[in-house]
């Protein structure tokens, strides 16, 4: 699996491209973090728009598409205690989506929010556990068919 | 212009100039446009191909190294 | 407080059926929405809920070849069996070839148009070397100078890899013989002369088998004539397909829905035969009428004992030409449609992920995102 730890360890000297040496043993390398994901994560990503109250808010989320957009509206509209959700792309130039959350009284967009990204957190893991379980199971009926 | 009487070098040939012949510069490879043949040339020498005599000649393509991106 | 009904209602069986199915008709698609949102039908639960979706939710293989899996997810939403489709084609980090130093092109394909096929070329090596050890490369600023540029390209970063090929005529070739590949030597560049140059701890992650080379060797890169030669040095890093096709680690992976055919009226004989012959072979079964259908009053068979009649055996081969609703005779007989939450996913990979790992992947790409979502709107409302 790819590696999401960060190591930091002070720097080496570098090489011109033509010569490229062999980084000197770990602990003396400064690996510095250029996973893209990553270092998308260290910037704010989202922010709330104006004229948001606490029922009712829109967000925007930078550097997201549809990929994130419609599987977090599915699962907050899921949601009993959500009114309305719905994203939209606002220029598909610019990558950013907009989310808007209405709740009922009782709770806020905030929390509603929130409740989503747990709930896809748990999707994904239940998709994970089931997926291997089925591969599993796949791999030792084709054993038991040879 | 023609240069036949031996003109003293402004500049010292350095010593990484072993391989090229005493003279303006180093003989540069072109290429023939017909018979596409080598034809080292120095400044001053008639552009002609030494074994066709066709009066068209290219340049080699750049020793030096370019980068790309491959997209 | 969400305003909770007295008793909840659980609609009927036929009723839930008739929800899963999105309607294919001859020239329209009916019901394509799901609905199965709270509040939509009144007094019915359709909260989230881990457990009943832990319960209801299946996964179903087909077939698992390491480069090409086959497998179904049934009782998920198109929202999020569209993230993964789209994850898996963009969002899933593969090694390709990036950087392209020509010492020497001489041939007639131009130094960019090269430089773009060799991006182009799909790239496999041993998977704990790729997946682990190998990290991401960070571009340099586009206005560094050049001895700064590739300063930060290590051993754990970035792969070397070198073409270096010159044609030259063959002197056996018979005289007046046409094919080139009698007539030169290397007169065709292919895939398989890209040479790995590993270095550092390269050397022990990619050797022998697990060495990097081109998944397919017999792509045709260049063509050459003798005196031309390509000198070209290559260096291959991290990317994700969103930045650039090359980095895309799948042929491609897509899904389709389960087709689903209902006969509501019984077709009998010839008819049975011809419309068996409007699917795909082994969609169709024709078995014959019993006496006890035959007996049944108004099932439609009466009188028609001992004749063939068509039955659906296998509706995923069916690939929904919709054939049948271009007969007459079909009329008001037959309803197809599509189940709305089974998804049958076919995932091509190119050679540096496993298929079925690939997806495990892509199902992480997408908790990754929500957790650092999560995270930054924890940081943002602080």
């Amino acid at each position: 699996m790819p590696s999401k730890k960060e190591v930091e360890q002070p720097t080496a000297p570098a090489d011109d491209d033509a010569s490229m040496t062999e980084a000197p043993a770990a602990e003396e390398v400064q690996e510095e973090e250029a996973n893209p994901v990553l270092l998308a994560f260290e910037e704010q990503r989202i922010r709330i728009l104006p004229g948001s109250t606490d029922t009712a808010a829109s967000f925007e989320f930078k550097k997201e598409d549809h990929t994130l957009g419609n599987a977090l509206r599915y699962i907050i509209m899921k949601n009993p205690d959500v009114e309305f959700c719905g994203y939209s792309i606002p220029h598909p130039s610019e990558e950013v989506m907009n989310i808007r959350i209405q709740t009922y009284e009782g709770t806020t967009a905030i929390e509603a929010l929130d409740k989503g990204f747990d709930d896809l957190m748990d999707l994904c893991d239940i998709v994970a556990d089931k997926f291997t379980a089925a591969r599993e199971d796949f791999a030792s009926r084709q054993m038991d068919e040879d | 212009m023609s240069r036949e009487a031996y003109q003293v070098p402004t500049v010292a040939p350095t010593p990484g100039r072993d391989a090229f012949q005493a003279g303006d510069g180093p003989a540069i490879n072109y290429l023939c446009g017909d018979c596409n043949s080598k034809v080292p040339l120095k400044k001053g020498d008639p552009i002609r191909c030494k074994e066709c005599g066709h009066r068209v000649l290219y340049k080699e393509r750049t020793k030096r190294m370019v980068q790309f991106e491959a997209r | 407080m969400a305003a909770h009904p007295l008793r909840l209602k659980n609609p009927s069986p036929a009723e839930q059926e008739a929800r899963k199915i999105v309607g294919v008709n001859a020239e329209t698609v009916t019901n394509v929405s799901s609905t199965d949102f709270p509040h939509h039908y009144p007094g019915e639960d359709h909260a989230w809920d881990k457990n009943k979706f832990q319960e209801s939710f299946q996964v179903q293989f087909h077939h698992n070849k390491p480069f090409d899996a086959s497998f179904s997810l049934i009782g998920i939403d198109a929202s999020v069996a569209n993230a993964f489709r789209r994850i898996l084609l963009a969002e899933i980090p593969t090694l390709a070839i990036e950087y392209v130093f020509v010492n020497n092109n001489t041939s007639v394909i131009q130094d960019e148009v090269l430089a773009a096929r060799l991006g182009l070329v799909p790239l496999k090596g041993g998977k704990e070397g790729l997946l682990s050890f190998l990290k991401w490369f960070k571009k340099p600023e586009e206005d560094a100078p050049a001895e700064e540029q590739f300063s930060k390209a290590y051993d754990y970063n970035t792969i070397a890899l070198s073409l270096k090929i010159e044609c030259t005529r063959n002197e056996n070739a018979a005289p007046g013989e046409k094919d080139p590949h009698k007539l030169y030597h290397n007169a065709y560049v292919y895939a398989k002369d890209i040479q790995f140059k590993p270095f550092g701890r390269q050397l022990k992650y990619f050797s022998d088998d697990d060495a990097i080379m081109p998944t397919n060797p017999d792509i045709l890169i260049a063509k050459l004539r003798p005196g031309q030669c390509i000198d070209v040095d290559m260096h291959a890093i991290k990317g994700v397909g969103s930045d650039h096709a090359k980095y895309s680690p799948v042929a491609t992976a897509s899904y389709r829905l389960l087709p689903t055919i209902t006969i509501t009226k019984p077709i009998l004989g010839k008819d049975a035969e011809k419309f068996a012959r409007c699917f795909p072979r082994g969609v169709i079964g024709l078995e014959t009428v019993t006496k006890e259908e035959a007996a049944q009053i108004g099932s439609g068979y009466e009188g028609h004992e001992g004749e063939k009649k068509a039955v659906v055996r296998d509706p995923m081969k069916d690939t929904v030409s919709r054939e049948v609703l271009r007969h007459e005779e079909f009329n008001g007989k037959v309803k197809l449609g599509r189940v709305r939450d089974h998804f049958i996913f076919s995932v091509e990979s190119l050679g540096q992920w496993d298929s079925d790992e690939m997806f495990l992947e892509a199902v992480k790409v997408l908790k990754v995102k929500c957790e650092g979502l999560k995270k930054n709107l924890a940081d943002m409302t602080r």
